[in-house]
Parts: C-alpha cells; structure tokens; sequence
C-alpha cells in the first residue's frame, strides 16, 4: 500500500516488516525520527521488541553485538559524531561476522556543529568491514533495509544502509509499503550458523595466533566478494515479489554518453533533471548511480565508463590530503584498464550545501570543456 | 542461495574451556587487602565513639546494634545527642563534599528508640576483680568511670552530695536543652550496669583516710559547681546572683520570676543558658561580654538562639562596679578596645580609657567561669607517684587508696564528652594500674588510642573487633566521591521562637525513623565495609568473594591479579593495595 512517508519512516516500516527482536540506539539529529517511531512501536505493542535505551553509541553497537550473538536479528540507526562514536564496535561487528543492520543518516561531522547532509561520516568507515548501500529515495531505502537483512544473514557481514539527512530523511514521497505477508515471504527468520547457547557455554573472539587472524581477514575479504553474487539473486527474490530491483551501480543513458557523472544518494536524483535537459540539447551525458559502495563494485564500474571520454566525479564528501572519496575509488577502479577516461573529481554540497540544477550543468561544462582535470578536486560553490 | 551461502567460510575463535585453569593470581605483584581504617569523626569524638560504623548500622536499620556500639565508648547517647558540641561534625569529611552528617542527630534518635523500646544493651563484662573504688560526685565524669569500671569488673559505690545524680547535667543545663527522662534513663541505664548510687552525701577530705579499708582507688570528680568571683566593687551585694545557682534554683522547683531586666555578665554557655531561662520566666536578659560575640566560648548555635528569643546582648564591654540604690542595680561599664588577636583568634582587649557609662537593671547574673566547691579537689602534689594523663591525673600516695582526679577538675574542656573521656582513661588506668602497675598504663593507654588519639576507645581495652581498624585517619581525598550524590544535611526540626518563650519545653523536635536513616545513609563511613559490594562488582577476576551469611568479603588471591580496582573504587578507603613481599 502507497503511503506518503518520511525517509526516516521508510527505514523504520522495513525495520517492522522484517521483525527486528532488539533495537538499541542512541538519539541524534537527523537519525531521530527512525527510532522515536520505532520505540513507539515496541512501547505500543507494533512490534514485538525490545528497545534498548543507552548511554552512547559505543553502547548502543556494543548491546547490539551481544543480542545478535544470542541469535536475534537487530537494529541501530545513528549518524556523524555517533557513528565515529561506534568506530571500534564497527571492526568487532564484521570481526565477529554478525550480520548486524544500522541505517545512517549522512551529515557533517563537527566542528563547526552541522546538522547538514554530508557523507564524511560513513564513507570514513570504509575499512571497518561493512557492506555500504547509498540510497536516493524513500522507496528504495525502504526496500533496501529489507535486502540488508537478507544479505547480511547469508554472509555473515553487518550492512549500512545510508541515506541523506533531511534531503531524504526527512522529505515525505510516496512509499510502496510492502504487506508482512510478502515481507515474511521475502526474508525468512534469522537462524544462524552460531550463537551464544547457554546450555553449551563457550568463549567468544579471544585471542588467536597470527595465522588464523589472517584467515578470518581472508574469509571476510571473500565474503565481501561473494555478497554480490548473492545481491545479484537476492535482486531476483526480491523482484519476484514486489517487482522492484536495485543493481550495485543503475547506468543511465551511458550507452552512448561521452561525459558519465558518478553520482550517489540524493544528488543523482537532481542530476537526472539536468540529464534530461542536457539531452534535450543534443549533449551525450549520462549518470553512473553508485548505491553500492562496499563492496566497491569495480568490474560494474569498468564496465559502464568502457565507452565514456569523462568522468565527473560529484563527492559530496572529502579526505583531506587526498581528494573525494568517490573519485579515489573510481580512479583505483579503472587504474589497470588501459587507456580508461579521465576521472574529474568534484566538491560539492558539503556541510548539507544545495547541489543545485545549475552547479550541477556547471560541472558539466567545465568537464567537456577541459581536456584533462587540472586539480585532483575542483570545488564547487566556495 | 542459503545452501549456497552456507559454504562462505566462517573462520571463528571460540573456546569451551573454562578460564578458571588460567590462575591469574601468579600474575600479581600488588595485593589488595581488606584494611578497615579510622573516621576522622571517630578520633575527634572525645569518647572515641566509633561514628563511623555507628551510621552504617543506623542506615541499616540495625539501630539497637547501632545505640550498643555508642554505649561500648559513652553510656550517654541521649544526653551527648542533645548537648554536645560535636567536635566528631567539625571534622567530618562529607562537610567538604557538601554538609557535614548530623551525627548528634543521629545519636539522640538511637538512644530515644531503645528508651521508647526499653531496649536492654548487650554489654560485655569481664570477670569480677577483689578492688572496690569509690567515685566522689555522680557527674558524667564519675558516672562515665563507675560505668566502665563496672564493665571491667570492679564494684564501684558513687557518692553524690545533692539528692539527685546527674551533676551539672542535672541541675546546670535547662530542661530545654536537655529533657529530664532523657538524663534519668541514662543513669538508670549506668545503674543496671551493677553502680550503686549513694546520693545525699557529702564527702569531706576526711573520707580519704576512712576509705583506706574500704576501697583500693577515689575517683574525684566533683567538678567546678563554684561560680569564681570577677573582682570588682559591688560583687558582693545581694541583687548579684551566681548564675550555676540561679540556674540549680530552677532545676530544684523554685518557682523564680526575674522580672524587669536582667544583666548576666559572660560569655560561656552558662551565661546564656542564663539568659534564655530570664527570658522564658518573664524577664528581659542582657547579655554583656568583654569580647566580641564571635570571641564567645558559648555555642554558636545557642547564642543565635538566644538572640532570636529576645536576648539581648552587648559585647566589648565590661562592668568594672556594681551599686545598689532603692532595690535597683546600677552597673558602670567599661568600654574595651581591641588590640589585636591571640594564636586562637581571640581578640585581645584592654579598657577604653575614659568611655564608661552606668546601666540600671533589676538584677545581675555572674557567669564569668567555676572553679572547685573545695580546694582539696584540686591535685596537690602529694607525697608518692603522680601520673598525670591527657584527661585524669593518677596519684599514689604511700598509705590509703590510689587517687584519681578527674572530669572538670582536670580537663582543660569543660562538657559532658570530655567528662566521658576522662571517666574512661581513668577507669583503664585503674584497671592497668591493678593488673600490671602504674609503668603500663601510659604503653597500655597508647594501644587504645582512637587514630593519633587523645580519644581512647573501650571497646579495643576490652579486646572488641575494633582493636583490628587500622589508626589511619581516613582523609576527604581518600573517599572516592564518584559513589556519591549531593545531598542536604537534616534540618533539626525545632520548636516556633513563640513556643519556645512559654515554658522549658525541649526545643529540638524528635525525628522520625526516615529521615534518621536518610541522614546515617549520607555518611561516608569513611574507612570502614558497609556490604557496598563495588569491590565485588569491579572485580574483573571475579575473585572477591562473598560468602552466604558472612557480612564480610574476602578475596580468592588464586585469581586476583592485583589490578587494584578493588581498592580503587571502594568509595571509603576500607581497602588497601600492598606491595608483595618477593
């Protein structure tokens, strides 16, 4: 059933659909809104949970790895500072290989405090072993959340579902609410191939020898890579049911485009507009979505630029010292392709600034007319 | 897709075999302990009262338990609860935190429950011994020695001049300050404790040579009940009144009525008690004081008291003459000046020349400081041993019993805690003196000091529990204050200042049970195991152990690695981290 909802309710209706048993968070703007509704639920009986009320984020996560470990499916949500907050728990969370599901709500880190969308936060926990998914909508975070799940429980990795504070967490669109029925049908329980037992006690992640650390490195590497073989099938699932799918990168207009902007989250939605009015004026311009940052989904990557002769990179992010996160990741992409276009790296939008229609066609034009990117990063509206 | 999911490789570390094979004890080069120490308030308690386990005991509810630790150091809770200065306040390290305990409220609760119970104390008595002693005057420092001399096992008979018991406590302090039946039942209490009483008589310097068969020791303590002259013109009239006797004429029944003004001429607590009696029978009360009123030796609190009353008071002024004209006296005041300050603080003062000025009132109160009713209660230096202690001088003279002076006539301190302390010392070195001669009672007195002392504790003579605290004296830096919350101190519910002015009612109302145990709960108890448990819960090693039925925890040095948590973050410093001897 349609319904008009907020993104932070699109995260919070999958989290009830996919009977989530332990939900554990922290309060912060823009994150709120997902587990305010969600404690109502389980205060009112929607769902039957428990809400676990912590003193911070590192205790949210920490109380998050425990029940998952007695084999419960489970949920955070955070954003910025909460997030860095987590930034140890993050490693144990993968390190223990519990299939753990948080939704993050982009903004700034402070200072200055900034309460804005920016990607800083999630993309800086790149190497803590967390599958990423970038969303543009309400309906495909919803949908999202509920292929997290499914794909978090068969590799045994935690999943983040990201999306923009404000731009999409708190902008009402009409969401297709899926029935628990379908839901159910779509994502089975939890049964997991270890847990806590009390019956059977044992000890948990104590000390290793280098060997078998290296080992469990190596078997989240892999299944890291064999995620998205299983997010290719879990498409198919999921299309079965509710006729809708999301591949790790959505290629538009790219056949035959000369310039290709790598966009993710909200931004691809305002690039479609200049897209289409670029069209009209006989520009070959298309849009490489990136929804799936982790794992980085190279070969789709090498495979849409194949025919471009420009990349734009739009980061709505940055790494000091190096350059937007997004471009460093395509530029590694296509190093070892020969002859591959050149990668533009652009600034924009940072701290939640407007990335606008027009900055957007400017960055167009500034890529077709250069013949080869002056600056690792050209930042756009200073 | 889930077969296929099920062969992703899982790689993780688990282990069922029990950690307790790891004995991290070995690890371990510091050792905590259990090492109960010392309450600042308990050293500063003249009576050695063992404060701090006293407001354990009351918080917990166990409050016959808690009145018997008070009477194991002063058989006088009831009293002490209401008159003391409770010097153990001015020392306690919650007043840095935020308001010093209301120990005296405490203790005045713990001895009104067992009276309002008719609670008897379980009080340990040594085996009888052959010497009898004879204690001359039923004061709180004779009463304080023939209690713990009948503790120790003496026969003990008191001789008390005036028909009642009791000393200045009974016929000195006002009703409202100090209610009859609290005083009666502490004597009656002291009685069951196997003291005769012998009341009526007085006992001249003649009774030292007829005592030589009778008894082995004379404990003196017949106190200072003589109002000691000022030295100026006109003291002797008849409109100039003592103010111990005026305050004994209250206490005896005489129905008194000082009307018009009256000038009482002090500053101690005698003089304002003097003050607020005028006050209460219908007449106004001028206070004059040669000092400033913070120079006062009276209790703050009373002198506040006193003024919200209507008790009027001048200071830096001194009457240097008194007149009598047509049933009136005129009094010539000398204004002081002030020229400097002594080590105390005092002010230092000398005549204004030149500034005086007369004062007409009904009648004059002379509280200016006692002496000794008789110059023989006064330790000569008699021929034989002299040992002279902190708050009693032993004197063994060649023929007839050994002699104890003690209480006021001793102690530099004139109050009821301080008479306390000198009936203990003294009742110790007699027994010391008895059992091991007079060499041992200085060595033997050290060993029962509470902390550095000079506060002796009975309990530890008498080989109780509390001869294992150790005499470190818990300091404000050494409470770990992360375990506790602010909280108020009590406000001692009092009687209205109208209320107060129609009779000798007792001005501070009782408590109820809640708020005793609220206010015992805020203590630190500093030094000492209250059950809190945070040794156990910190305990990374699990290896602090509480044993079913045992009030006390130990711990399992098989796995204690010495991280020292323990102590740490025992919120009272009742443990201690030691090096290990190699």
């Amino acid at each position: 059933m349609k319904r008009v909802i907020e993104g932070s309710h699109a995260v919070a209706e999958a989290v009830r659909l996919a009977r989530v048993e332990v939900i554990s968070a922290y309060p912060i703007t823009p994150q709120t809104h997902i587990v305010e509704i969600l404690s109502e639920y389980c205060a009112g009986g929607t769902m039957n949970a428990r809400f676990l009320r912590v003193e911070s984020e590192h205790s949210a996560l920490a109380a998050l790895i425990g029940a998952q470990s007695c084999g419960v499916r489970t949920f955070t949500a955070t954003a910025s500072q909460g997030l860095a907050l987590m930034h140890e728990l993050l490693h144990w969370t993968s390190g223990a290989r519990l299939p753990i599901v948080m939704a993050e709500v982009n903004r700034a880190l402070a200072p200055g405090w900034n309460i804005w969308t920016d990607q800083t936060d999630s993309l800086a926990q790149r190497d803590t072993g967390w599958i990423q998914m970038y969303c543009e909508d309400g309906q495909e975070v919803l949908d999202s959340m509920l292929q997290a799940y499914r794909l978090a429980e068969l590799v045994y990795l935690p999943v983040m579902v990201v999306l923009d504070a404000f731009y999409l967490s708190h902008t009402y669109e009409p969401v297709d609410v899926p029935t628990e029925e379908d839901v159910d049908r779509f994502l089975p329980r939890y049964q997991p191939r270890f847990q806590v037992d009390t019956e059977n006690p044992c000890a948990f992640g104590q000390l290793v020898p280098p060997s078998a650390y290296m080992k469990m490195r190596y078997d989240i590497a892999g299944a890291m890579e064999e995620s998205l073989n299983f997010l290719n099938e879990i498409q198919k699932e999921f299309y079965g049911i509710f006729q809708r799918r999301y591949e790790p990168v959505e290629a538009i207009c790219c056949d035959d485009a000369e310039i290709i902007f790598v966009t993710s989250g909200t931004v691809t939605s305002t690039c479609r507009l200049v897209l289409q009015s670029l069209r009209d004026k006989g520009e070959k311009v298309g849009i490489l979505k990136m929804k799936l940052f982790r794992p980085f989904p190279v070969a789709l990557v090498r495979e849409v630029t194949s025919r471009a002769k420009k990349i734009a990179v739009i980061d709505r992010n940055f790494s000091f010292g190096a350059s937007g996160i997004f471009a460093q990741e395509v530029r590694a992409a296509l190093c070892n392709v020969p002859e591959h276009p050149p990668v533009f790296g652009y600034i924009a939008g940072i701290g939640g600034l407007d990335v606008t229609v027009e900055l957007l066609a400017e960055v167009y034009w500034k890529t077709k007319n250069t013949a080869f990117p002056e600056k690792e990063s050209i930042w756009m509206g200073i | 897709m889930n077969e296929a999911a099920n062969t992703i490789p899982l790689l993780l570390p688990h282990s069922s075999m029990s950690t307790e094979s790891n004995k991290t004890g070995s690890w371990r080069f510091l050792r905590p302990l259990y090492d109960e120490k010392t309450s600042p308030c308990s050293a500063a308690c003249p009576a050695g009262e063992d404060i701090a386990r006293i407001e354990m005991l009351a918080a917990q509810g166990m409050f016959k338990e808690a009145w018997e630790t008070i009477l194991r150091e002063n058989p006088f809770p009831a009293v002490c609860g209401r008159i003391c200065p409770h010097p153990c306040e001015t020392l306690c390290n919650r007043m840095e935190f935020d308001e010093a305990i209301a120990i005296h409220t405490v203790e005045r609760f713990l001895a009104e429950t067992a009276s309002r119970n008719d609670l008897k104390p379980a009080l340990l008595k040594l085996t009888a011994k052959r010497q009898k002693i004879a204690v001359v005057g039923a004061g709180p420092a004779g009463l304080a020695a023939a209690y713990f001399l009948a503790q120790l096992g003496y026969y003990c008979d008191v001789f008390e001049a005036m028909p009642e018991p009791g000393g200045l406590m009974r016929w000195g302090i006002p009703l409202y300050r100090l209610p009859f039946l609290a005083l009666r039942n502490e004597i009656a209490q002291i009685e069951s404790q196997g003291v005769h009483i012998h009341t009526g008589q007085q006992i001249g310097k003649k009774f030292l040579q007829d005592a030589r068969n009778l008894y082995n020791a004379v404990f003196i303590s017949c106190g200072h009940p003589r109002t000691v002259e000022i030295g100026i013109t006109g003291e002797q009239i008849s409109a100039v009144e003592n103010g111990l006797e005026f305050l004994k004429r209250i206490r005896s029944g005489e129905s008194i009525s000082p009307d018009g003004l009256s000038a009482v001429i002090g500053g101690g607590n005698t003089a304002i008690d003097v003050a607020r009696s005028i006050v209460r029978l219908g007449g106004k009360a001028l206070i004059l004081y040669r000092r400033r009123r913070r120079d006062m030796p009276a209790f703050e609190d009373e002198v506040q008291m006193a003024l919200e009353e209507g008790v009027e008071l001048r200071e830096i002024v001194a009457p240097v003459k008194i007149t009598e004209e047509s049933g009136r006296c005129i009094l010539t005041l000398q204004e002081m000046k002030i020229t400097g300050e002594d080590s105390r603080g005092r002010a230092n003062i000398l005549p204004d020349e030149g500034k005086t000025h007369e004062l007409h009132v009904q009648h004059v109160f002379k509280a200016t400081g006692a002496g000794p009713a008789e110059d023989w209660y006064n330790p000569t230096e008699e021929p034989g041993t002299s040992l002279a202690l902190t708050n009693a001088r032993l004197i063994c003279p060649d023929k007839g019993p050994v002699l104890v002076f003690g209480g006021d006539l001793i102690n530099v301190t004139k109050s009821v805690v301080h008479a306390v302390a000198s009936g203990k010392q003294a009742a110790m070195a007699l027994d010391i003196f008895f059992q091991d001669g007079i060499e041992a009672i200085v060595p033997k007195l050290q060993a029962c000091l509470v902390g550095q002392g000079p506060s002796l504790s009975m309990e530890v003579y008498m080989g109780g529990e509390r001869r294992l605290i150790n005499s470190h004296i818990v300091k404000y830096e050494e409470i770990n204050t992360d375990h506790f919350q602010f909280q108020p101190r009590i406000t001692q519910p009092r009687l209205l200042r109208e209320e107060r002015l129609m009779s000798f009612e007792e001005i501070d109302l009782k408590i109820s049970t809640n708020l005793a145990i609220r206010e015992a709960d805020r203590c630190f108890n500093c030094g000492i195991c209250n059950q809190c448990d945070n040794c156990y819960m910190f305990c990374p090693d699990i290896a602090v152990i509480r044993e079913k039925g045992c009030q006390k925890r130990h711990i399992n040095y098989d796995y204690c690695k010495g991280c020292g948590l323990c102590v740490v973050e025992c919120p009272r410093n009742a443990m201690t981290l030691k090096e290990e001897e190699l």
